[in-house]
């Protein structure tokens, strides 16, 4: 059964049609005109216990709001959510103990609070015991350097000593389920890095993680399947690895020889493969098919050309896949 | 019993903070002393004039000056995060507390504490005390129990007006607490015997928001003093039935909320 689950989950916004200005607000206190968003549309979403997803869409497209249907603090304007089997407002203290959420925007810390205090009376309100607590504490110390900043009020704090706070906060009851919402967002690389590494160890203990995200480097190395939600509508569900495979199996090759070659000699050498000078004469952009031929037999033929002096290649990025999808150039199937 | 643990717990965390601003904390219980000193100059000079107003005393009124004060009180220092409720929503800042394991009304109310609540409770209590010395009622532990059954069920009623008409900003949308606080000032009215108001005033004072609980039927219940006193046993059945509605009227809010968008 799986752990989580959506099925025809809709949401829809009723806001209210103002004009501009004071006239358009002094306008609606007399005729109340509303016009309605649908921010999520029929989202059918099934996650297995365990299982790493990446969900990702461009600003507005949904996500922060199925977030907030599958943790229970949004209901629904249709559709249903179930976690565990469990209905997330009918037996929300239950689910509560299930799931841990953290939206990255936003801190639960309090704010004239140490961390360490804070931290004290989440452990409280979930009943966390000593040892355990202790236990968990530590285990965050190892990986996001916790420890340093227990003694901090809480407005005191950098985004990214927050953004760590936040994801102790967020785990310290052991959640089976847990939503991230852009947890690394406004975070320098060194944190960034540090954050996605412990990601990846909840994901090995077997915790099912939800992780959205902006910043497509969080989800490469991290999940195996990738959701993508555009206008409130799932558009992709399906492999990281075979969207990759699909939609980016370009590869360049960047090599620097000893000695000027003719661009038709290279053509010639390598069919298929589409060659640009770059700035200098001696270096080359060489973009192939990966299915058509290796990067190896790339270099081969070029060494039997000239001499080279160095060479790196250049894969594209889920990113770029990605930002060719929102862009409309690419149609993912279903 | 764990919930009331926890709750001590959650008010704490914010008494911890709240002595970092310790002058404003001054300054709030200055004024709120002073306030209740001008209501009591207030009804003395009221009183000068007219030494008994429909069968009340200067002393039993007073009585239910101290009984709102208390009830407003206890509100204050313990439960003033509802009048934040407003502010809350408009903000989308209820998220965090919809998925902890702890009511989220719970959760809101102990979310500040205001420490001017305990100057409204001890002279609340001394305009009781006051009130009761200059009364000839009969004190027997029956009497005693009993009088401290209708003082819990007046603060729960106080606190219960205050959550649903808090909670009534999930409709509202407003940032600010004014439904409420408007209501609140509504309650002032019952400091007075409800005896005196027109029948209107009456049936909102005594059935709508029933104010009138808080203060009036369990003091003319208790001094022996008016017309229906039975009506003032009521005062726990109210405090129940208040208490569930406002129950009711933040769960259907919350139903309603809408988060804020990142």
């Amino acid at each position: 059964m799986p752990i989580v689950e959506a099925r025809g989950l809709t949401k829809v916004f009723r806001r209210p049609d103002k004009g501009s200005g004071l006239a358009g607000s002094v306008k609606h206190l007399f005729a109340r005109r509303y016009s309605d968003k649908v921010a999520v549309d029929h989202v059918d979403l099934s996650i297995e216990a365990g299982e790493a997803v990446a969900y990702v869409g461009p600003n507005g497209a949904g996500k922060s709001t199925t977030v907030k249907l599958l943790s229970g603090i949004l209901v629904p304007t249709a559709g249903e959510v179930r976690i565990d089997g469990l209905h997330p407002q009918r037996d929300r203290t239950t689910v509560a103990y299930r799931i841990g959420v953290l939206f990255g925007q936003r801190t639960q810390l309090w704010w004239d609070l140490p961390v360490s205090e804070s931290l004290a009376v989440l452990r409280d309100i979930y009943g966390v015991d000593h040892a355990t607590y202790r236990k968990r504490l530590a285990r965050f110390d190892e990986v996001l350097e916790l420890g340093e900043i227990l003694p901090v009020i809480g407005r005191k704090l950098s985004l990214g000593q927050r953004m760590r706070a936040d994801l102790a906060a967020a785990l310290i009851h052991g959640p089976q389920v847990v939503y991230l919402d852009e947890p690394t967002i406004g975070l320098d690389l060194a944190v960034k890095d540090r954050v996605r590494e412990f990601f990846r160890s909840l994901r090995d203990e077997g915790v099912t993680v939800m992780l959205t995200s902006h910043d497509l480097a969080d989800i490469e190395g991290f999940c195996r399947r990738l959701v993508i939600i555009d206008e409130g509508r799932i558009i992709f569900d399906g492999d990281l690895e075979a969207v990759k495979d699909q939609f980016a199996r370009e590869r360049i090759l960047h090599v620097e020889t000893e000695r000027p070659v003719p661009l038709e000699t290279l053509e010639a050498s390598l069919p298929g493969a589409e060659i640009k000078i770059e700035e200098t004469s001696l270096r080359y952009a060489v973009r192939f098919d990966r299915f058509a031929m290796t990067a190896g037999q790339v270099v081969t033929v070029l060494a039997t050309l000239t001499e080279l002096v160095d060479f790196r290649v250049d894969e594209p990025s889920i990113e770029d896949v990605i930002r060719r999808v929102y862009s409309g150039d690419l149609v993912l199937p279903r | 019993m764990r919930t009331a643990r926890l709750y001590l717990r959650l008010l704490g965390a914010h008494f911890r903070s709240m002595m970092e601003y310790e002058t404003d904390f001054l300054i709030l219980a200055g004024a709120t002393v002073l306030m209740q000193v001008v209501n009591v100059v207030f009804l003395s000079a009221l009183f000068a004039k007219v030494p008994v107003l429909n069968g009340w005393t200067f002393w039993s009124v007073l009585m239910m000056f101290g009984a709102v004060a208390l009830a407003e009180g206890v509100g204050s220092l313990f439960f003033d995060g509802m009048w934040n409720l407003a502010w809350h929503i408009n903000r989308g800042e209820l998220d965090y507390y919809l998925v902890r394991p702890y009511p989220v009304a719970l959760q809101v109310s102990s979310a500040a504490l205001g420490i001017n609540g305990l100057s409204n409770i001890v002279t609340g209590g001394l305009m009781i005390g006051a009130g009761l010395a200059h009364s000839a009622v009969e004190w027997t532990p029956w009497r005693i129990a009993l009088g401290v059954l209708l003082l819990i069920s007046s603060v729960v009623i106080k606190l219960s007006i205050n959550l649903a008409t808090n909670a009534v900003c999930f409709w509202l949308n407003s940032p600010s607490p004014m439904f409420a606080f408007a209501m609140h000032q509504v309650g002032d009215l019952a400091r007075f015997p409800l005896s005196i108001y027109p029948f209107a005033l009456k049936a909102v004072l005594g059935v709508v928001l029933p104010f009138a609980f808080i203060s009036f039927f369990p003091i003319a219940y208790l001094l022996d003093t008016g017309s229906s006193q039975w009506v003032g046993l009521l005062t726990p059945l109210v405090a129940v039935y208040c208490a569930g509605m406002a129950a009711l009227v933040f769960r259907r809010g919350l139903r309603r909320y809408e988060s804020a968008g990142n």
